[in-house]
Formats: C-alpha cells, sequence, structure tokens
C-alpha cells in the first residue's frame, strides 16, 4: 500500500513535504479495526497528513447515482468487486451494514476459472494462456445466460446457434515449409558423391593392405637369411652375431618367423579361405581312432577335437537354418505383396482385420494384467489397492506378506531357523513379475501388422497414438491450422455463471440473486419496517467491474423475481459507469462541506482509541 | 522491494520529500518486510469478534449463508449438466464420450479438474 500511495502522491504532483489535505480512503463493508489502524498510522506518521475519513466504495457510488437520479433513497447495491460481491440495502440514502452480505466469489475468480478450464482443455497451449490475455478474453467473451440449463443444452446438442456462440481464438500459426523432393540433378549428383568418396575409401584401404603385405614379406625375407647366415656361423661366433642382430636365441628368431607367416595369411585373407578347412580336416585326426589305440595325453587331445568339432558343427548348423528362415520371409513377403498388388483393397482390409484383433488381444491381455484396468495408464486409483481384484500371483504374494505380518506377535520367534524361510522374501519381492516378460508373440505380430498398415495406408493411425490425442498435440501428422485453436464455448457463459453458484468452484455460499433474499432478510430481522423492504427491489443498483457481462440485468431480474413475493416491483439499474463510480462519488463527496465535518485527525486517532474507530462510520447523506 | 512492486513495472524513486519518513528509514536493510503483513486469517482472530453483541455488524458475519437452492451438478470438463459421476475419480460427467476422455486422463488432470470445484484429494 505504501508503495501506491507513493506512487499515486508522485504522479499528483506532490512535491512540498508534506501532504497538507484530508485524506479520503475507501473500504469494503464492515473493515477489520486492524486494517483501519495500520492505514491511518500509516498515512499520519509517514505521510504527516492532517486527516483522514473512510467510506465504503458501493456507499459513494449509490450516493452519486442517487443525485444522478438514476436509483431512489431507498433500494439496494449490489457489488461485484475483484475479490468478493457484496449486496448492501440503503435505506434514506445511507446504508445498512447491519443487512449487508458478502460472498467472496468476484472477478479473480472467474478469471482464474477460466484460465484452469482452458489451460486443462488445451494443455499444449498453456503457455499462451496468460493471466492478462485470459482477462481479456474474459472481458470480451463472456456473458451470463438467463438460464444456463437451457444455454448449455444447445451447445450439448451441437446446434448452429451454439455453433455461433462458439468464439474461437487462432493463435499464431505458420504452416510448416512442405519439403521439395530433390530433383533428379540432384540425387544423381549425390549418388556420384557418394560413389566416389566409397571408391577413394576403397582404394586406400587396398594400398595400405599392400603396403602391409610388402612390408611382411620383406620381414620374413630378412628373418629367413638371418637363419641362414647363423648356420653358416660357428659355434663361438654365435653369441656375438645374435647380439649384433638384437635377438637372443635361435628359437626367438623362429618364433618371431611364424608369427609373421602368420599375420602374412591373415592379411592376403581372401585368398587363404580354403586352408582353414584343410587345417580343420587335419585338427580333427584323432576322432576316428578308438581310444584304445592311443596315449593318456592323445585321449585328452581326443576329447578336445571332439568338442571343437561339434561346436563348429552346430554353428554351421544354425547358420544354415538362419538362411532358411531369411528364405521363408522372404517368400512370405513376396506372397504378401503379390495378393497386395492382385487386390489392394481386399488386402487392405485383411489387414485391418488382422490388427483390430490383434490389438484387442493384446489389449485384453493387458486388462487381466492390470486387473481389468480398462489398460489405461491411469490406474493410479487402481493399482494393487482395496477391493480391486488381483490374480493369482498377487494374491498369493499379499497373502504372503499379511501372514508374515501377523505372524511376528504370536509365540517365540522361529523365522529364519530353517533355509526355506528367507525363500519367502524373494516370493514377496516378486510384484507383477509377469510384467517384465519382452513383448510375447502377438504384440511383435502387432507390430508388424501396424507397420505394414502404416506404410500403405494414409488413413490409418495406431490405436495408443489416437487414444492420446486429447491430451497433447497429435504427432503422427503435420500440425494442422486447428491444432492452434482455441474454442470457446460454454466456458463463454460458464465462467461468470459462478457469481451465481459460487459452489461450481467449491464455495459454499449464495450467488448474487440469492444474496438479495439473504439481505432483504436480515433487514427485517433487523427491526425495519417491512414496507420499506418491500419497495428496495424497485431501485436495484449493479456496480464493479464483475457486473460489465451481458446479460447481468436481465438474469438478476429473473433471479429476485424468483425469490421475491408475486407481484413485487423489480428495477435493475446499472450505474452511469459501473467501474468508476465509486471514485466520482468519493470525489463529489470530498468536495463538499460535509466531508470536512466528518474527517479525523492525527490527535483523534491517538487519544479515542481502538473502540472508537471501530464505530467510526460516515455519514453519506446530509 | 517485493515481488509485487517490481511486477507491476512502477518507477519509484527512493526519495520522496513529501514524506516524513522515508521507507528505507522505516525499514532497515535486511529486514524481512513481508513479514509484517498480517494475513486476513490472522487479522479475523485478533479482531475479537466474540466479545461484541452479535447484531452489530462486522467482516465475519456479513458473509452469505450457504446457498438454498439445488446444488447444480455440472461436467467437469464439457460444463453440460451431469446426471453421473464416476465413482473411481469422482469426476461428474454428462455422457459416455466425457466419460472416455475421463478415463483416459493422467491423474494430475483429475485432480486439477477436481481441485477447481474444491474437491481434489489433498495429502497432507
Amino acid at each position: 500500500m505504501e508503495y501506491i500511495l507513493d506512487f499515486a502522491f508522485d504522479r499528483l504532483g506532490a512535491d512540498r513535504s508534506p501532504i497538507n489535505h484530508p485524506i479520503l480512503i475507501t473500504e469494503c463493508a464492515c473493515n477489520p479495526v486492524h486494517s483501519r489502524s495500520k492505514m491511518a498510522e500509516l498515512l499520519f506518521d509517514t505521510y504527516g497528513v492532517p486527516s483522514i475519513a473512510f467510506g465504503v466504495d458501493a456507499a459513494f457510488s449509490y450516493t452519486y447515482n442517487q443525485q444522478r437520479g438514476i436509483c431512489d433513497k431507498d433500494g439496494l447495491a449490489i457489488c461485484s468487486g475483484f475479490n468478493t460481491s457484496h449486496v448492501i440495502p440503503f435505506i434514506n440514502g445511507e446504508p445498512v451494514y447491519e443487512a449487508c452480505c458478502r460472498t467472496n466469489v468476484g472477478g479473480y475468480h472467474v478469471t482464474d476459472y477460466l484460465k484452469q478450464l482452458l489451460s486443462l482443455k488445451y494443455p499444449h497451449h498453456m503457455s499462451r494462456l496468460t493471466w492478462e490475455k485470459v482477462e481479456d478474453l474474459k472481458m470480451e467473451h463472456c456473458y451470463i445466460t438467463l438460464d444456463y440449463a437451457s444455454e448449455v443444452k444447445l451447445f450439448q446438442k451441437g446446434v448452429k446457434e451454439a455453433e455461433e456462440k462458439t468464439r474461437c481464438w487462432q493463435l499464431p500459426w505458420t504452416p510448416a515449409p512442405v519439403e521439395e523432393p530433390p530433383s533428379e540433378e540432384e540425387v544423381a549428383r549425390k549418388a556420384a558423391l557418394k560413389e566416389r568418396q566409397g571408391q577413394r575409401l576403397r582404394e586406400m584401404a587396398e594400398a595400405k593392405k599392400t603396403s602391409k603385405i610388402n612390408e611382411l614379406e620383406n620381414e620374413l625375407k630378412g628373418l629367413e637369411f638371418l637363419i641362414h647366415q647363423l648356420r653358416n656361423v660357428n659355434g663361438i661366433d654365435e653369441q656375438s652375431f645374435l647380439s649384433e642382430t638384437g635377438y637372443v636365441s635361435k628359437q626367438e628368431i623362429e618364433s618371431a618367423i611364424v608369427k609373421v607367416t602368420q599375420s602374412l595369411r591373415k592379411t592376403k585373407g581372401g585368398q587363404e579361405e580354403i586352408e582353414p578347412d584343410v587345417f580343420n580336416a587335419e585338427k580333427f585326426t584323432l576322432i576316428d581312432i578308438p581310444d584304445n589305440m592311443l596315449t593318456p595325453e592323445q585321449v585328452k587331445e581326443k576329447k578336445r577335437q571332439l568338442f571343437l568339432k561339434t561346436t563348429s558343427e552346430g554353428r554351421q548348423k544354425a547358420k544354415q537354418k538362419r538362411f532358411e528362415e531369411e528364405l521363408e520371409r522372404e517368400r512370405l513377403n513376396k506372397e504378401e505383396e503379390q495378393r497386395r498388388i492382385e487386390n489392394p483393397e481386399l488386402y487392405l482390409e485383411q489387414l485391418r482385420v488382422k490388427y483390430k484383433d490383434l490389438s484387442e488381444k493384446v489389449d485384453q491381455r493387458k486388462r487381466q494384467k492390470t486387473n481389468g484396468n480398462n489398460g489405461n495408464e491411469n490406474n493410479v486409483s487402481g493399482g494393487v489397492g482395496r477391493g480391486e481384484r488381483l490374480n493369482a500371483a498377487q494374491k498369493e504374494r499379499m497373502r504372503l506378506l499379511a501372514t508374515a505380518a501377523f505372524d511376528r506377535g504370536k509365540g517365540e520367534d522361529t523365522f529364519g531357523i530353517k533355509d526355506e524361510d528367507w525363500q519367502l522374501y524373494k516370493k514377496m519381492s516378486k510384484d507383477n513379475d509377469d510384467e517384465d516378460e519382452g513383448p510375447n508373440e502377438d504384440e511383435t505380430e502387432l507390430a508388424r501388422v501396424a507397420s505394414k498398415l502404416r506404410e500403405i495406408d494414409p488413413t490409418f493411425f495406431p490405436k495408443s497414438e489416437a487414444g492420446s490425442s486429447g491430451t497433447e498435440p497429435p504427432r503422427f501428422r503435420p500440425l494442422t491450422k486447428e491444432d492452434f485453436q482455441i474454442l470457446i464455448g460454454v466456458e463463454r457463459f460458464r465462467c461468470p455463471e459462478i457469481l451465481f453458484h459460487p459452489n461450481l468452484i467449491g464455495i459454499d455460499q449464495a450467488g448474487l440473486d440469492e444474496m438479495v433474499g439473504v439481505s432483504i432478510r436480515r433487514l427485517k430481522s433487523s427491526s425495519q419496517t417491512v414496507e420499506e423492504s418491500k419497495c428496495l427491489t424497485n431501485s436495484v443498483l449493479i456496480i464493479g467491474g464483475s457486473c460489465l457481462y451481458p446479460g447481468m440485468s436481465e438474469r438478476l431480474e429473473a433471479g429476485i423475481r424468483m425469490i421475491r413475493p408475486c407481484g413485487t416491483p423489480i428495477k435493475i439499474l446499472r450505474a452511469s459507469d459501473l467501474v468508476l463510480d465509486a471514485w466520482r462519488g468519493a470525489s463529489s463527496f470530498a468536495s463538499t462541506k460535509h466531508f470536512q465535518r466528518q474527517v479525523f485527525n492525527r490527535t483523534d486517532y491517538y487519544e479515542k482509541g481502538e473502540d472508537w474507530l471501530r464505530q467510526y462510520q460516515l455519514k453519506y447523506t446530509f | 522491494m517485493e515481488r509485487e512492486v517490481i511486477e507491476s513495472e512502477m518507477i519509484l524513486p527512493t526519495q520522496f520529500r513529501f514524506k516524513k519518513i522515508q521507507m528505507h528509514e522505516k525499514y532497515t536493510k535486511g529486514q524481512a518486510r513481508s513479514r509484517q503483513w498480517k494475513h486476513l486469517k490472522q487479522i479475523i482472530p485478533a479482531e475479537n469478534y466474540q466479545n461484541y453483541p452479535p447484531h452489530l455488524p462486522n467482516y465475519v458475519n456479513i458473509e452469505s449463508p450457504p446457498s438454498m437452492h439445488p446444488r447444480k451438478q455440472i461436467c467437469d470438463i464439457t460444463g453440460f449438466e451431469a446426471p453421473y459421476s464416476d465413482p473411481r475419480t469422482h469426476m461428474r460427467y454428462a455422457n459416455t464420450e466425457v466419460f472416455k476422455i475421463i478415463r483416459s486422463l493422467p491423474n494430475e488432470y483429475v485432480q486439477s479438474y477436481l481441485a477447481l470445484r474444491n474437491a481434489a484429494v489433498v495429502l497432507k
């Protein structure tokens, strides 16, 4: 508040110290004395204001309009503001606070309700729905219906009238750039480029290989020459010769030769495919010879060979099998393709039926797994709660847990003496273990069919994605203009409806029309004459920003007619300016002599005490 | 300065000649300023309304009583009149299509729809 006052005084051009004017402050009806005293202290101590007065905004507004001849001196003010709505009866131009009532619903709640509803309806546009934007939407499009039920029926039936009443807010949207297929020239160019690069790589690999072979061959030659020379050198010189060459012994040289030849063979690769086979045949020499003809070492060797042989054979068989499967699949694919070409429509139909069957099957399985949870991800309230059906495994688990929990108390605890006891934990910890098994056959088949369908049928899209399209932008098709529209239909009158039915947002209080009844009832009980209260409804003034909605007067009239006795004259009057009349009223009030007599100053405030401040009330009439 | 003041983009000098006590004199640096503003919930008990005769109007007793009209049951999603209510999510719905939507909604959405009419499950 201090900042606001700073700002206001600053903008008003107050530059001499201190403020030398009486201040008239508006407040809500029956303002708590704490708020009043805080305000008074702030004004007196910080700003040095000579004197202040407090008054209710609705009363200023009513008086102002009464002076303009819009409303009578006896009447009601319905004032719906930002946070609260008040109904205050006026008798002889004075507000009767004993009979006023307040409901804590106002423009804030309407905007908030609209904002929440829209952001729940369009979660992917939530960032666009700022408070300011929603407030604008509310001001521009919201209205109040005469009868909520019948209006909503129109929308439910989808009548043309309802369509016309639906407003559409187009968010900024640019169509995604359509990708042009690259021209043939470009394709050819790209292919050539790729080919050239491939060629170069191949050449490089070839060059590397030949150079390596050369190297190895040279090394081999060198080593062979070395051995040759070693043979010529006699015993004594052998040591010195070897130390010159860098090798320690003859064996080392030989092993180096073997290594080099092996790697040479490897690098040459392709040409020597046959050799290993020969090796294999050689390797398994011992297999055919009976055991009793062999030495123990040879028996061992034979066993090893046998093992090697079986494994290699097994590998070969598996290879063969895989190859055959591949062939089979290819054949099936070809057959399918053939069928498709022969009769595309029939094929498509068959595929669709198959897809449906499979997806139902999978769904069923899922449902069984999640205990009749309809296969939704929405199983938070479901799950393994009380009253939910469980499958056998889960039941068993629950039983184990229960017995484990209750066993503890009675008798001595023998748990853990036997080893089997510990198995219990294993069983318990297994929750829904069947969930973990990979996708079963049906699911893989389903995935295959779905992918196939997606390929050939442009109208097809998988079910799961279709289901979730309500909550997130559909990703499987390019976004269109419609995805960036925010439609406001029922919300247009649903949101302001909370002023009449606060229980729609969980506030258990009477709405605006009922508040009039409450107020008149309270007036009667506080010993006012019946005649006065009867003609009050002849002058009902509506004030406040939340009364700006079109249809407000009509709705209020209908609502009040329902709760007042038959034949009561009812007149709903709009203030000349719903929003700013309170200020105008206060300003004209402050310029009268009357105001000067009702202000209180700093000494009054500190001497008269809290109780006086509590009872302080402004008189609006003179 | 408080967050709200900064957000409102009021440009205020630090020194006002018309003020007897400047803002920075009243609140020395580092002092939590927001703490001394009492919330409405704190103000009302401090007013001791029970010590005053009940026929005098005060902030609490001028509140409107609960509505006497039958409660309107409207569909949480569409706003149509809702004859049904879902026993699992406790959401009200108008017809089968809405029911399907309700059942496909993730729980957080259900809860925020319920929170709109103050019926959400609050875990404490």
